[in-house]
């Protein structure tokens, strides 16, 4: 059974799959912070489906990119109950799980989080598979700039569409309709923002080939320095 | 007879990570702290979002190294106790939604603990004999002032500070100098070579009734006073360091005696980072043992930021069965003593 938590973004879910059966998913995207609704959320899902932590074979965990608070709350929270409870983690690109809301799709799929300072963090993925396959870095970046990457990796691959999908849509949602003109598509609504539940899916892989990482130095990946390190010139510390 | 109650402690408040387990809210078994000072050196201060960053990275190797001091397994906790107010709040974020998670997965309840209360409490581990009325200076970072203290829980705020608090005047006037980070160290450092009274600065407050303090207006006659000397060309950085320290800490002494005889209690408690300042601690000891008073100080490791003084306050509300919701979160600006 797979615990999945997510609060990279400013969505907050979580998710219990028992072998590939999705039991239940909460998902809220509505104001209150993570750290009061996260581990409620999780004792109501587990209590919702008859079961305990105890219950849980494995968790899984957004490692960012993606709000540097979000990330740490969830990944503070899956640190605690994996050493209590001594069940193994998968951290996963939350650009990946956002990019596995698109499935056997010829398009190029962009998944877009908003980071602030009139940048996105974003990755270029072909999902004609079932997985997501990273055509790019993770980067964050200016939203021209990811447009002009964008355009030009739908070119050389000869994509016809490009999905967009991802909170980072909304701010630039003008830009890029003008910039990308009827090449562009975005995700519906339900399909919009990052899910646990394809979190979980994500980690049903690694899971099973037993690829857990290492709950002690497992850290967020933020793809940004601090204000700080930026500002001295460093190297993350 | 209660059963021996084992709490885990977590205090990521500031820049030290730490964990700790303690015993009946008395015996230490174990006390790890990470400190990240030499990082924040870097910045000539704290800076927030690095101090989270390195609090996700060692939490757990921190809370793992206190169980293998103390040699005890998960299951031998009966409570998990964590600081949540008041602090940073993203570095105060790590430490909560750990602790939270940590004690759901081993099925115990959350205590949710007031830094400063653990600063105070840090007394306790170490003194056995400490009666009560008593007054408490708390002295710290973001905090100065004086307590009446009935009890563990129950005291009253008599004074406190109307702008900066005594260790961040400290580390200001440390910054302003160019003596580093953090300030405290700092100054006492500088001031050790320095002779005070060659500079003059004002006992701040000493003039009133009331066990109120101010170290804003210290600070400044700390600068003008050294942006003068720097012109004349007559100066030593060591003398200005050792005629601020005396000015507080005289302050502190004079105002903490003062509200021992008013309030007619025995005894003094000394609480708080600056509470590690020797020459404060030498002073405030002379005073009190002129006046008969009894004066309770922690060790220099239980002044700086520790989790043990975490566990220890936890351990009374243990005792009360005062646990906290799984939806508590922290609150940073929460510097009120008085719930
Ligand atoms: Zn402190």
């Amino acid at each position: 059974m797979i615990l999945a938590i997510d609060s990279a973004t400013p969505v907050a879910g979580v998710a219990l799959l028992e072998a590939e059966n999705l039991m239940r998913e909460e998902f809220v995207n509505y104001k209150k912070t993570h750290s009061e609704t996260l581990m409620p959320m999780v004792d109501k899902l587990l209590r919702d489906c008859d079961k305990s932590i105890q219950d849980v074979n494995a968790l899984a965990i957004t490692i960012g990119p993606g709000s540097f608070t979000g990330l740490r709350i969830g990944l503070a929270a899956v640190k605690g109950l994996s050493l209590a409870a001594k069940i193994p983690v998968v951290g996963i690109s939350s650009l990946d799980v956002l990019a596995h809301n698109i499935v056997f799709s010829d398009a190029l799929v962009c998944p877009l989080f908003n980071a602030r300072k009139q940048e996105v963090y974003t990755a270029l993925y072909d999902n004609r598979d079932f997985y997501p396959h990273r055509l790019s870095e993770e980067m964050a970046c200016s939203p021209q700039e990811f447009i002009a990457m964008a355009l030009e990796k739908a070119h050389e691959l000869g994509r016809q569409r490009i999905v967009l999908l991802g909170d980072g849509y909304y701010p630039y949602k003008d830009l890029f309709i003008d910039s990308f003109g009827d090449k562009m598509v975005t995700a519906p609504p339900h399909l919009m923002p990052i899910r646990a539940s394809a979190l979980g899916s994500l980690a049903i892989k690694r899971v099973c080939q037993q690829d857990f990482d290492d709950i002690i130095t497992l850290r967020p990946s933020y793809i940004r320095l601090s204000e700080a390190e930026t500002r001295l010139g460093k190297e993350a510390l | 007879m209660m059963k021996d109650v084992y709490i885990l402690g977590i205090e990521t408040s500031c820049d030290e990570t730490a964990a700790a387990i303690v015993k009946n809210g008395k015996e230490i078994l174990a006390n790890v702290i990470n400190s990240q000072i030499s990082i924040h050196q870097q910045f000539g201060g704290v800076v927030p979002e690095v101090a989270s960053r390195k609090h996700i990275e060692n939490i757990a190797t921190v809370v793992n190294n206190a169980f293998t001091e103390a040699g005890l397994s998960h299951q031998d906790i009966d409570a998990v106790a964590v600081t949540t107010m008041p602090g940073l709040v993203g570095a105060l974020l790590v430490g909560l939604s750990f602790a939270k998670a940590f004690a759901y997965g081993l099925n115990r309840p959350l205590i949710a603990v007031n830094h400063l209360q653990g600063h105070i409490y840090a007394n306790f581990l170490q003194h056995n004999d400490i009666e009560f009325p008593a007054i408490c200076l708390v002295v710290s970072g973001g905090h100065t002032s004086l307590l009446y203290m009935r009890g563990i829980n129950d005291y009253e705020l008599i004074g406190a500070t109307k702008d900066d608090a005594a260790g961040e005047a400290f580390d200001k006037i440390a910054r302003f100098l160019g003596l580093g980070y953090p300030g405290g160290p700092a100054i006492q450092k500088a001031a050790q070579q320095g002779q005070a009274g060659l500079f003059k600065l004002p006992r701040v407050f000493l003039d009133r009734n009331d066990f109120e303090f101010s170290f804003s207006g210290l600070k400044t006659a700390a600068m003008n006073s050294w942006k003068k000397a720097e012109k004349q060309g007559n100066y030593k950085v060591e003398d200005l360091a050792a005629e601020f320290q005396a000015a507080l800490v005289e302050v502190l002494v004079e105002k903490t005696i003062r509200a021992a005889q008013k309030y007619k209690v025995g005894t003094i408690l000394l609480a708080g980072g600056v509470a590690a300042n020797q020459d404060l601690r030498t002073r405030l000891e002379e005073s009190a043992r002129q006046r008969q008073l009894n004066l309770f100080v922690p060790s220099f490791l239980l002044c700086t930021d520790n989790a043990a003084m975490i566990a220890g306050k936890a351990y009374h509300d243990y005792v009360n069965g005062d646990f906290a919701p799984l939806n508590i979160n922290a609150q940073p600006s929460q510097y009120s003593l008085i719930k």
